[in-house]
Parts: structure tokens; sequence; C-alpha cells
């Protein structure tokens, strides 16, 4: 329960902070950090205008696809607390529920009948299923490294000590943060602030959404931010009392959210051919983290 | 006993009646029967779940020895799956064959092949002798055959149903060669002896045993690369076949492995790292050529080797569970794989069926031919949906469950595994994760676009949707779906006897799943349903809030473009393109495309057709090759009647000379060795 | 320490297969060079001063500036083209490059010797075959010699493995890094690149003999 208020008060300034950042980067004063949320409730208070090629499938994604975001929530914990739902093995149902925000996500897309769509959902399924990989292997890793299968149980028992594990928790949270980018579709993999159709991924399969669907699909990409943040922060407390822990996860997911700022200010984004290789990329980087962790247990040599 | 020869009798009361019946009069008998034995075969089967089991035994000639009948729970779960499926789909077959009532000959064959087909697959469930298995594999191999080649007029179909008999004899040979092998060494053909065989030899034997009936098995369940016939056939037959054959045909080979798994004793380890290399690689191979088929029964088709990939890396866990003394993981293991069976056969079922139905509507199978077919089938866009998203294994639905299964056995067998093994289980998670992001690429794929967007070919006739009782067997799949995925729990309890089997071999009193190790599953059945409830809430709030503001209806956003057509939107070949640049050395399309030239352009085209590059390997080149040795030899049948009758003079001279002469020819060889 | 060291040094390999232009490759190069400064300095705590400051001079001096500036200047003077052009794409390079490490850590796990650090091993041996593969999937002549300073950087860490019990393994490694510099100045002083027109591998198959 505790995780799932810290994660909803993160995600309404998370983005907030990220677009400041940004702003503040190229010299600009930019929007207030509320600005996103208040973006929102006006979309919610306004009518919609829907497509003649669409169908009631278009109808209901959006809300599948918030949903599948709130569920995917219930299952992240925060330090010593379980999540909402904890089982084990959990990651999974963590990763497949969001699956099926993303299976919605792409046939609205293609449910307009607009080319734009069509390119969209065909670059965030193949980015999504590059993604995938980086994400198992990584908590398989974990899950190596403690004896444990369940989100909760891998993150109480995480010890960050010697000097290897700080390089994989560093490494971790570099494929996390990237994981995170290729999921909310953002630099360096996409542009968010470019409204052209060829070099979209996530921002051109909603151009047709509108009004309280776009609210909702504008809350989940919040949300899913948030959601990475918690994960990241997890790797790194473990077993902190909670006095310290909650200022410390503020001032975590502050930090991540001036990290991707910069990052999205100071970085191009790379051709889209190039994409996919990136990603695979990062399945490569959690296969290292993988020896690592056999290293560390002694596994080999 | 009298039971079984009811069930024996009523079959053949059948077929002598068929043929005398009128059209519509057929299809029900047949559907009555069916059902009338899959009452008696359910009747046994359930309750062989709960721990029974049952012995009959035939006096057999001479040659076969006395034929067992036996009934246990892994025979029970698979008939439980067989009887569901038939059912649905011989009712679903009732409406689909009315568009071809003239044929009155066609249809009794038909009709007689499809009740064989049942009885036989029930009866290779059930046999433990091993004559008495050859022969009904052999008459469930041909009656599919004919079930395959319904509409043998296109040259398409014939060469598909070919192909299939000759690979099913293939297998037939592999599995009459272990047969065979342990009846001389042992002299019965009894499966006891089998085990007896095996646990007295070596195991080197055990293992090469186990490889001959592997293959035979493989190649009627289609793992790669022994699948070639599969994708073939699937289109080539009509729906409620393919639905029957993807759902239960290839399972009777998962179905032969199981078996022989528990009656052969050998060295499981090696055995299971086999199982699961191949696993891997037909789930891989199976998924990344289906996103390129245009045909979506062939896109189908592929996919059922894909999930055959996913059953057998649950039997290899199982079987490497059984060679390391860890019963956990072998009841796991085994557990996932026999629940992917009974969830495979559901879901494929049930997209063959729709496909079934979009092709009755417009007559074409081709995906970009197709579009926008949601406003005028809704009803069956909606089951397209349910089962497209239960293949992709996302909950809340039953493909969810079965994955999450073996994903626990992998993650189970990782925490205490030697460094080989690890490298084998990442790779193997590596796989799965894959084979999952590879299906959902494609099924997104095929759902949008079949039945989204605008219509990218007009048709001349009007559209429109099954009768309602011709939809509803899928609809009582898809309930079976749902309830699978929300109540997972239960399901597992109906498999502890059928693992039970398998854990038996390592320790006879070990109860699996009561301690505990997948209780995950019954926290999943809760938030599956909280899931759905979730997602009623916040339709429901969306209801009320935008009851409220309008909704207006426009054109879908054309940047500024004044003419769209629906020649614009993303086709099949677009959405895959970026998937096909990545991993074009393994997937062989075959391009022809005529060019646009000139400034002012006239006409153009562009094909492509996808083609199966193991198939090139394994099947075209060897047949060409041997194609071209004997056509040295083509000028010896040139048709001549008296060239036959001097060919025939030839040989019985030579056998009635051969003998004569044989001790000169013998001094003579042995004169030429000197030289 | 040193692990982690030698991880980021495996993380620039899959960089280089993944790399596009061929500034990024001096870069990756330098950037190799600072790494192997460090894991000098780290390891070789038990041979003499004097060898020791010899060693990470040249290390920093050839392997992090001298080649890289040598090579930047010879990209600019003979207007090589920004783009490194392979023969497979890069996503297969990845792919491959991936595959290498991993058969280097199973092959590493069956070599049984305790005096080895396998970290060093698996390094080593995967840096000597992608650069290997590097040479053999690019067009142009320059990452020829770029991929034999990857190589040679392998063969500079495994003989970090041993150096501290036999310090001519270091030496022989460092005149091996002399060697290589000085051909590259051998060949930015005598302006070959000016003889040879053509910067692509494929004109140098006319050479053959029929």
């Amino acid at each position: 329960m505790l995780s799932l208020v810290l994660t909803v008060i993160a995600a309404l300034f998370f983005t907030g902070i990220v677009i400041r950042t940004k702003s503040l980067a190229s010299g600009r004063k930019g929007p207030g950090i509320m600005q996103p949320i208040k973006d929102v409730i006006r979309l919610f208070k306004k009518g919609a205008v829907y497509s003649e090629t669409s169908s009631f499938i278009f109808q209901i994604a959006p809300t599948i696809y918030l949903a599948s975001i709130v569920m995917a929530m219930l299952v992240v914990p925060f330090g010593q607390t379980k999540g909402l739902l904890s089982f084990s093995c959990d990651f999974i149902f963590f990763a497949y529920v969001l699956a099926l925000g993303k299976f919605f996500s792409i046939i609205s897309a293609m449910d307009t009948g607009s080319s734009f769509e069509g390119m969209g959902a065909s670059r965030e399924a193949l980015y999504s299923m590059f993604a995938e990989p980086a994400f198992f292997i990584l908590m398989g890793s974990f899950a190596l490294l403690t004896g444990y299968t369940s989100f909760q149980e891998i993150f109480a028992a995480l010890h960050i000590g010697s000097y290897i594990s700080y390089a994989l928790a560093g490494l971790a949270t570099f494929v996390l943060i990237m994981v995170a980018m290729i999921e909310n579709s953002r630099m360096p993999i996409d542009d968010p602030k470019t409204h052209l159709e060829l070099t979209m991924v996530h921002e051109v399969m909603i151009l047709d959404n509108s009004g309280f669907d776009l609210g909702l699909i504008l809350t989940g990409g919040y949300l899913k931010f948030a959601i990475y943040g918690t994960l990241i922060f997890n790797l790194f407390i473990g077993i902190i009392d909670y006095q310290y822990a909650i200022p410390l996860f503020f001032i975590v997911q502050f930090l991540m959210a001036v990290i991707v700022g910069l990052i999205e200010s100071f970085s191009a984004r790379f051709r889209m051919n190039h994409n996919a290789q990136f990603i695979v990329a990062l399945t490569s980087v959690s296969l290292l983290i993988f020896f690592g962790a056999l290293l560390m247990l002694g596994k080999f040599n | 006993m009298s039971l079984l020869i009811a069930f024996l009798v009523l079959p053949i009361i059948t077929i002598i009646v068929i043929p005398f019946l009128k059209v519509r009069g057929k299809a029900i008998v047949t559907i009555s029967a069916i059902l009338i034995n899959a009452l008696i075969s359910g009747h046994f089967a359930i309750q062989t779940l709960s721990g029974q089991i049952f012995d009959f035994s035939f006096a057999g000639s001479v040659v076969t020895g006395p034929i067992r009948i036996q009934i246990d729970a892994l025979a029970g779960w698979f008939i439980l799956i067989l009887n569901l499926v038939f059912l649905t789909g011989s009712f679903y077959g009732l409406f689909y064959m009315k568009a071809y009532k003239e044929q009155r000959n066609n249809l009794s064959l038909h009709w007689i092949s499809f009740i064989l087909l049942h009885t036989s697959l029930i009866s290779i469930c059930v046999i433990q002798n091993g004559i008495a298995f050859l022969i009904a594999w052999e008459i469930m191999a041909l009656s599919a055959f004919l079930a395959v080649i319904f509409e043998h007029e296109k040259m398409a179909t014939l060469k598909a149903g070919i192909n299939y008999l000759i690979q099913s004899h293939v297998s037939i040979l592999f599995l009459m060669v272990g047969f065979i092998w342990v009846a001389i060494k042992t002299g019965s053909y009894d499966f006891q002896s089998i085990t007896s065989y095996t646990q007295t030899q070596g195991s080197a034997t055990g293992i090469f045993l186990f490889f001959c009936f592997f293959i035979g098995f493989a190649i009627k369940a289609g793992f790669v690369p022994f699948h070639t016939w599969l994708p073939h056939a699937h289109p080539a037959a009509p729906t409620h076949i393919s639905g029957i054959m993807s759902g239960v045909i290839i399972k009777i080979g998962i179905f032969g492995i199981l078996r022989m798994l528990l009656l052969i004793k050998a060295d499981y380890t090696s055995i299971g790292f086999f199982i699961l290399f191949m696993s891997v690689l037909s789930g891989l191979y199976g998924v990344m050529l289906a996103i390129i088929q245009h045909n979506l029964k062939r896109l189908l088709a592929y996919h059922s080797i894909e999930n055959i990939g996913i059953i057998g890396m649950g039997i290899g866990i199982g079987c490497i569970g059984l060679g390391n003394g860890n019963q956990l993981l072998a009841a796991i293991g085994f557990a996932g794989a026999l629940l992917h069976t009974l969830n495979h056969a559901l879901f494929k079922s049930l997209l063959f069926y729709v496909s079934g139905i979009v092709y009755q509507a417009t007559h074409t199978l081709n995906i970009e031919h197709l579009g926008g077919l949601i406003k005028k089938m809704p009803q069956t866009a909606m089951l397209f949906l349910i089962a497209a998203i239960a293949i992709c294994g996302i909950p809340p639905f039953n493909g969810f469950v079965s994955e999450f299964i073996i994903y626990n056995g992998l993650y189970q067998w990782m925490l205490n595994a030697g460094l080989v093994s690890l490298v084998a289980i990442i790779f193997s998670i590596l796989g799965l994760v894959l084979i999952g992001g590879l299906a959902l690429f494609c099924f997104t794929k095929a759902f949008s676009v079949v039945f989204l967007g605008q219509p990218r070919v007009q048709f001349n006739h009007e559209i429109k949707d099954a009768p309602f009782l011709q939809r509803l067997p899928l609809y009582i799949i898809s309930f079976f779906i749902l309830a699978i995925g929300l109540f997972p729990k239960n399901v597992l309890n109906m498999l502890i006897q059928p693992v039970s089997l398998f854990t038996g071999k390592i320790e006879p009193t070990f109860v699996p799943f009561q301690d505990g190790s997948l209780d995950a599953l019954q926290t999943i059945g809760w938030a599956s349903s909280g899931f759905i409830v979730l997602i009623a809430i916040i339709f429901l709030l969306r209801r009320v809030v935008t009851q409220k503001h309008k909704a207006t209806i426009s054109s879908t956003w054309g940047c500024g473009y004044v003419a769209p057509t629906p020649k614009i939107q993303y086709t099949a070949s677009s959405y895959a393109r970026s998937y096909s640049k990545l991993f074009s050395n393994i997937l062989l399309i075959e391009k022809e495309e005529k060019t646009v030239s000139g400034i002012f352009p006239t006409e153009a085209h562009f094909k492509t057709h996808p083609y199966d590059w193991l198939e090139k390997m394994l099947i075209d080149k060897p047949i060409k090759l041997y194609k071209s040795i004997l056509s040295r030899f083509l000028f010896l049948n040139n048709g001549k009647l008296q060239f036959s009758i001097l060919y025939g003079i030839i040989f019985i001279v030579s056998v009635i000379c051969i003998p004569l002469f044989y001790d000169e020819i013998i001094l003579f060889i042995d004169f030429l060795k000197q030289l | 320490m040193i692990h982690v060291i030698l991880i980021v040094f495996i993380i620039t390999l899959f960089y280089l297969s993944i790399a596009n232009r061929m500034l990024t490759y001096v870069k990756v190069l330098a950037l190799q060079g600072v790494l192997l400064f460090f894991v000098a300095f780290l390891q070789l705590s038990e041979i003499n001063t004097l060898n020791l400051i010899f060693i990470l001079l040249e290390t920093i001096v050839f392997k992090a500036i001298a080649v890289p500036l040598f090579l930047g200047y010879l990209l600019k003077r003979n207007n090589i083209t920004r783009e490194a052009e392979p023969f497979l794409p890069n996503f297969v390079s990845l792919i491959i490059t991936t595959a290498i490490v991993v058969a280097t850590i199973l092959l590493s796990n069956s070599i049984l010797d305790s005096h080895l650090d396998k970290m060093f091993f698996v390094v080593a041996l995967s840096t000597l075959f992608t650069g290997l593969y590097f040479i053999a999937s690019r067009r142009k002549i320059i990452t020829h010699v770029m991929g034999y300073m990857v190589i040679e950087n392998g063969v500079f860490v495994l003989s970090m493995a041993v150096g501290n019990e036999m310090p001519m393994m270091v030496n022989l490694g460092v005149m091996l890094d002399i060697f290589a510099s000085v051909l590259i100045l051998g060949i930015f002083l005598n302006k070959i690149g000016d003889v040879f027109k053509d910067v692509d591998v494929d004109q140098l198959t006319n050479l053959k003999d029929y």
C-alpha cells in the first residue's frame, strides 16, 4: 500500500520536473511543475472526437492501458513492505500485464486506419519486444544473487557491499533507466517533442485520441515513469528504516527526473534504424550483469 | 468392458450407415456418434484424474499377444482434451460444411474419416501393445489425410495432403523400428517389455531407443526441423479439420513422447537438455516465420510450431528435474507442459474456427486483402481478440498461466544449478521472452490487419457474420479460456494425478503442488479477476464523466492530405517490415517487382512470397538432387506395352537361371577377385 | 576494483560493435587506453618501480594519447568519410560480439589453472576475437589498423594477468605497442594514404595473381 501511495505522489511531480529541467537547460523558464497534471485535468473535462474508421477497440483501449499500469503498480514493493500483490516470480506478472497495455495501445493505433499510427505501432511492437529480455535477464541475475524470486524478497535481500556489486548495481540502474526510456518512448529512442510522424514511436500512436481517453493515456505514461523510478530506488535501499527511506525516495525520484531531463536535453535521438541494435545492446549488458553475478557468487573461477 | 465394446462397435455402425443418409443426416449421425463416444471415454477419463486406473485386456492373435488397454491419468487428460476439441469442432463443422452440400460422396468420405479419426486418437491414448498401437496410428494418419484433402480438385490441396502422408509414414517408420527392436529383444509387444528391456540394458540403449521414438513422434508433433508438412497441410484442410489437427493431432505426438518418457528408463538429464534445445529452436523458428506469412491459416500453423516448442520446454525442464532427482522441478515442468497442451488446444482451435468464418464470409485468406471486418462481424472479432491475447501469454487468460508455470520452473532450476545449466537456463529464458514478444508482434499484426482499419479490397459480395449456432462452440471455448485464466489453482489440482505419474519415478509418495510451490497461481487468479473488475470500474468512470460532453465523429487525421484511400493504410508487410529487415538473413522472402519508371509512372507491382528456409534446405534440395539422379533412368519408363512385357521376361528368366547357374557364377566372381 | 574496470572494458567492446562513425572508434581506443592505465596501476604492484613507471607512461602516452591523435589526423588528412562501412549490419555484429563474450566465458570455465585470474583471460580472449572480427567485417583499410590496436589491447590485458610473476611479458606487450605506433607513424610520414587513392579494401583484390 505504501509503495502505491508513494508512487502516485511521485508521478504527480516526475514529468513536471523533467520538463522543467529541459526548459532550464535550454535557457527558458519553462512551465510549472504541476503543469502536466493540470493538462490532464483539462483533458478530462473536454469532449472527444472519434475517427469514423475506428471501432469499439478504440473506445476501450485507453481504459485497459491505464488499468494494466495500475495493476503493475500493485506489484512493486517499497523496501521492506510488499506491494499489494506479492508472490514468487511476480516480476513476470509485472512484465506481462504491461504487455497487455501495449497490446491494446498497438491495436487501437492500427484501428484508425492511418499510416502514421501503423508506423508507430510497428516500431512500438519491435522495441518493446527487444526490451523485454533485458528486464528478464536482469531480474534473473538478481534472483540468482539473492536466492529469491519475488520483487520484495529480492530487494530486501540485496546487499551492496563490494566493488563489484556496486558496479553491477550501477549497470543495472543504467539498464533499468534505458528500459524506462524505451517503454515511455523518450530520448534517445524517440523524441517526444518533434511532432513529426516519421520520427516518433509513442506520440504518433496517440494522434487520434482526444478528451478523456487522452487524459487516461497521459496519466498512464506518468505513472509508468514513476514505477520505474520506484524500482530503481528499491535497488539501493533494502534495509533502511522508514523515516529515512521515504524522504530518500523523493530525493531519488527527483534526481532521476533531473537526470532524465538532462539526458533529453543534451543527447540527440538515434537514427530510427539504429534503435533496434541499441536495445539489443541492453540485452548484452544484462547478460554481462548475469555473468558478473555468477562471478560474485563464485560459481566460476 | 462392455462399454469398451460399445465404444468400438459404434463407429463401425456409423461408418456403415453414413453413405445411405442425406447430407444433413450424415453430419448429425456423426456428431451424435462422437458425442456418445466422448461420453463413454470421458466417463473413464474423469475418474482417472482422481487416481483410478482402469485395466482391460483383449485376447489378441498369435502375432500380437494379448492386447492390454490401460487408462491412466495421462491418457485421461489427453482424452478429455481430445473430446472437447472434437465436440466443438464437429458442431462447427456441421455448419461449415453446409457450403459444400452438393458433394454427397465427398461428404460421406469426410464424415467417415472424421469418426475414424476420433476413435483412433482415443485408442492411441490407451493401447498398451506395440502392434495394435501402430495399427491405430496408421488409421489415424490415413483418416487425417482423407479429411485434409476434402477439396481435392485443387492441386495445392492434393500436394499438401500427399506431403503430409509421406512425412506421416516416415514417422511411422521410426516408430516401427522402435517397437520391433524391443519385440525382437524381449519377445513381447507389450509396453511393459519396453520398460523391462531398458532397465536391464545399458543407458546407451535407452537413449538410442528413446531417440528413435522421439523422432517419430516429433515429426507428428511438428518440432523443427521436422515441421515442414505443417504449414502446407493446415491451410489446405477445411477449417474444422485444421482446428482439430492443430489442437489434437499434433498433441498426440506430445502424448507419445510423454508416454515413452514414462516407459523408457534412460539418462533423463541429457534427454532433458536435448528436448529443451530442440524446443527453444522450434519456438523461435516457428514464430519468426509466422510473422511474415500472408495466408492467415499458414500464420496460425507456424504458431502451432511455436507453441509445441513451449510445451517441449516444459517437458525438457521436467526431464531435467527427473534426472537431478528434484521432484519439485519435475512437477513444475510437466505441469506447465500438460497445461499448455490444454491451453493451446483451446485457443488455437478458436483461432482456426474464426479464420474459417472469415474465409466463408470473404472467400479469401490473404490478409493483405482483408480489413475492417470488425464492423461487419463484431462478435467474431471479439472472439479472435480473446484468443490472440491468450496465445501471447498475457493475463488474465489461460496462456499466461502455463507460461508462468514454465518460467517458474526455469527460475527455480536456476537457484541451484551448475554453470553449464545456468547458461542453458539463461538462454531458455531469453528464448521464451523473445517468443512472447514475437507472438505479440505477430498477433497484433494479424488482428489489426484483418479486422481493423478499412477494407483493403472491395468485395463484390456482401460480408455477413456466421449464424449464431456456428459461433456457439466458439463461445464455449472462450468461456474455458477465461475460466482457466481466472481459476488456475483449480485446474492445477486436476493436474495432480498426471504429474504424479512422472514424479512417481523419483519418489512414489510425493504429491505435487502440496508444498506451496505454485501457490502464486492462487494470487494470480485473484489478481486476474481484480484486473477485470478494475477495467470495469475505470470504464464506468469514463462513461459517467463523458456523458456530459459530446463526442463527434470525423475522419482520421491525415496531416492535411485531402484524398485518403484505404490503400494508404499500413499493410501487414509494412507492419512486419521493421522486423523482417533485421532478420532478412534467416527469412527467405522471394520478391517479384516491376518498378515505377519514367516521368509519368504507369502501373507497377510488387509481390512477396515468404518461404521456409529449412524446408528449402532439407526437403527441396535433396528432392531435386534425387530427381536429377533418377531422371537418367527415365528412358526405362516409356509407356509402351512391349517394353513392360520385355522387362517381365527378363525378370522371369533371371529368376529361373540364377539358381541354376549359381555355382558357375560364384567361380567366375572368385576368378575376377584374383585378378 | 580491477574487475569493475574489466567489465567496463567489455562494454566498450559492445559499443565498438554498434558504433557508426570512424571518430567513435578512435575515441573508444583512447578510452580503452585509459582503462588499461588504471588496470596496470592497480595490478602490477610487485615489479620494480622503474619498470612500472615505464609501463604506465607508455600506456598513457601511446595508447591513450598518441595513437588516437595520429589516427584522427589521418582521418582528417585523407578525407576518409565519416561512416564506417561494415559488410554485415551492426545488429549482426552486436549479436556476434555477444556470442564471442559468452563463448569465452564458457571456455574459461574449463581451465583449471588456479594461478590465472579468469576475468583477465575472458577479457583478453574476447578482445582478441572481437578485434579479429572487426578486421574481417569492415571495408576501409584504416579500420584494419584500428582492429589491430584492439587485438593488441587484448594481448596487453593478458600480459597484465601474469605481469607480477613475469615482468618481461608486460615489457613485450609494450614493445608490441611501440611497433604499432611506429607503423602508424610510417603511414603518416610517408603519406602512403596519398598513393592509395582508394581507401576501399575491395580494391586490394587487384593485387591477385590471376
